[in-house]
């Protein structure tokens, strides 16, 4: 057990796996915040095969399309790839490096050298009944109270974060879209309206998915 | 483009605001051609429903004309005339896949507020509060459709707009609601609120094989209409009127077997209970007045179905379960899966077993919506449906 609370790590599925929601058939709650880490744990049911999403997540020059504050992702090597975010004017760069690779069924990351750091995994699992599949999404940062707080202020908690890409990347796969409506056309807002939308989590833009024309 | 918007409650403008853009490659812009004023817009009007804000385009029934396709819309092309449902579906999710399509998975860009307050998101609305989804809503010149692929029906005959403008909400609206009552021949089927969605609701369930129906409202224009339609009326608002009795009065003392709540959050009661909701709403201990719902229950036979389509927004006081459970009573509810009723209550329209355009009583221009928005909440100038033409 104390694997699980541990890192999502290289190690195979299902039994040790950090992400994994199952063991020898008893459920596994998500690990808890300890010592400036943040765990966040989400599950979304995709309509796809394994090997497709996994094909999908696994192209990580991608990720802008789907991922919130992404700028651009470069590959630089099998394992390895350099991020640019953006978050409002800042820009952050940061490398990354795949420590588990099975093909259809799991992707574990973690940076390398930068700070924040950040950690994550991505299981792939068939979902009974002819369902589609079930993503499992573990990611670990490490943050103090006050930054997580602050961020959350300024647009999303990082654990929101988390959960809206991993919302995006489902849309993405199950339509080749993102739906979109910061962009919708409206009158005045005024001074409420536009500190409705901030609260609301409007202020952060959505990944583009795709194009129109 | 000329819009009306939402700027607080009880506070509707008409403004210039800029036109709508493709954003999504399944997105269309339609250029509209008749809009209309929902019940449920009043939910807005009078700040029952959260998350709105200042400037939002109000709006979610609409038809028109295409005027540009994003490059993965195949069904349609610019020039096509269209009817847009007010639920937005991808049709690509699981629950599309089943035809819950207004528990779309995919199309509501804040599905996290709506989370937060209801567990799960249901599917993106058109100019309905942020909650459900923030798009930009139909009471203007033109609207963006997303996944336009899925949700707008073609029309190709060359029916008149007001005759298949209300397939856009009310009408499925409706029908749904009488699907959902599990009528079988020769029921009684008790619809309360004779508004647009009552009034399809009543043409629905003798469609679907219902022996008599009993239409509640207050107002006589409303219960004129129900009458017409072959309904026999109670006006609670007489003399002596009790709806309870009156019902197990006109069922042998059985009840009806399904009960229709066309009302919802907004109902009113000049009894006890109407002061205690007005209270406890005004305290924010309760969010609706579940006025009509607490009476369904009480009324519905043993064993009957209630079916809601009447909208509920959020914290209800007072809803008798007991009596729910005692009578093992069904309840079937919810947004309409718009996307399943479309085409087949057009071939209805088509074949003139009924023109739904009956229940229109007002015709105005864009200017004019801020102002009838009042007249629609207090039921003023004998109004019973107000159709928009966007460029009049």
């Amino acid at each position: 057990m104390s694997a699980l609370n541990e890192k999502p790590n290289a190690e195979t599925l299902p039994a040790s796996s950090g992400g994994a929601i199952l063991q020898d058939g008893h459920y596994l709650a998500p690990p808890e915040d300890a010592d400036g880490k943040v765990w966040v744990r989400t599950t979304a049911l995709v309509q796809g095969t394994p090997q497709d999403l996994y094909a999908l997540w696994r192209q990580v020059e991608k990720a802008p399309l789907w991922q919130e504050h992404v700028e651009e992702v470069v590959v630089t090597g099998v394992n390895t790839s350099t991020w640019t975010m953006k978050y409002g004017e800042k820009v952050h760069t940061s490398n990354s490096q795949i420590l588990a690779d099975e093909p259809g069924k799991r992707i574990a990351w973690s940076s390398v050298d930068t700070d924040p750091h950040e950690a994550g995994e991505v299981i792939f699992e068939p979902a009974t009944g002819d369902r589609g599949t079930f993503v499992i999404l573990l990611m670990e940062f490490r943050r103090g109270k006050l930054a997580a707080a602050w961020e959350s202020l300024l647009g999303r908690s990082p654990k929101q974060r988390v959960i809206e890409d991993l919302r995006h990347f489902k849309a993405f796969a199950e339509t080749g879209e993102i739906p979109h409506s910061q962009t919708a056309p409206h009158g005045d807002r005024g001074l409420i309206g536009g500190m409705k939308r901030s609260l609301y989590g409007e202020n952060v833009p959505t990944p583009a998915g795709a194009v129109a024309r | 483009m000329k819009a009306v918007c939402w700027m607080g409650t009880h506070k509707i403008e008409t403004q210039t605001v800029p036109d709508p853009e493709l954003v999504n490659p399944h997105d269309a812009i339609i250029k509209i051609t008749k809009t209309a004023i929902c019940g449920s817009d009043l939910h807005l009007y009078d700040g029952f429903i959260p998350t709105m804000e200042s400037g939002d385009i109000m709006g979610h029934e609409f038809m028109g004309i295409v005027e540009e396709v994003g490059k993965d819309v195949t069904n349609l092309k610019r020039g096509d005339r269209v009817v847009v449902p007010f639920t937005i579906a991808c049709g690509n999710c699981l629950f599309c896949k089943k035809k819950l399509w207004a528990a779309c998975d995919n199309t509501n860009p804040n599905a996290h507020l709506m989370e937060a307050a209801y567990g799960y998101s249901g599917s993106g609305l058109f100019g309905y509060s942020h909650m459900m989804g923030g798009y930009a809503g139909g009471q203007a010149q033109y609207a963006r459709v997303p996944f336009a692929n899925v949700g707008p029906l073609k029309i190709e005959s060359d029916l008149p707009d007001e005759k298949v403008l209300f397939l856009s909400d009310i009408f499925p609206t409706g029908y749904q609601a009488a699907e959902n009552a599990q009528i079988l021949p020769g029921d009684t089927v008790a619809v309360w609120g004779c508004g647009p969605v009552g009034q399809f609701a009543i043409a629905s369930a003798f469609m679907l094989g219902a022996g008599r129906v009993i239409a509640i409202d207050r107002l006589p224009e409303r219960l004129a209409l129900a009458r017409s339609l072959g309904a026999v009326t109670v006006d609670y608002s007489e003399n002596d009127t009790d709806v309870l009795t009156a019902l197990k009065d006109l069922t042998g003392g059985i009840g009806p077997d399904s009960c229709i709540d066309a009302v919802g959050l907004e109902g009113h009661s000049t009894e006890l209970q109407g002061v205690y909701d007005k209270i406890k709403t005004a305290v924010m201990l309760e969010t609706d007045r579940p006025v009509v719902l607490r009476q369904a229950i009480q009324a519905i036979r043993k064993g009957g179905t209630v079916s809601v389509p009447g909208v509920y927004g959020g914290l209800l006081d007072k809803v008798p379960f007991g009596a729910a459970f005692g009578k093992g009573i069904t309840m079937k509810m919810g947004q309409t899966n718009m996307h399943s009723y479309m085409k087949p209550l057009l071939e209805r329209i088509e074949q003139n077993q009924i023109d739904p355009s009956y229940i229109i009583s007002h015709r105005i221009t864009l200017d004019q919506a801020p102002d009838m928005y009042k007249v629609w909440r207090d039921k003023k100038e004998n109004v019973t449906k107000i159709v928009i033409d966007p460029w009049a």
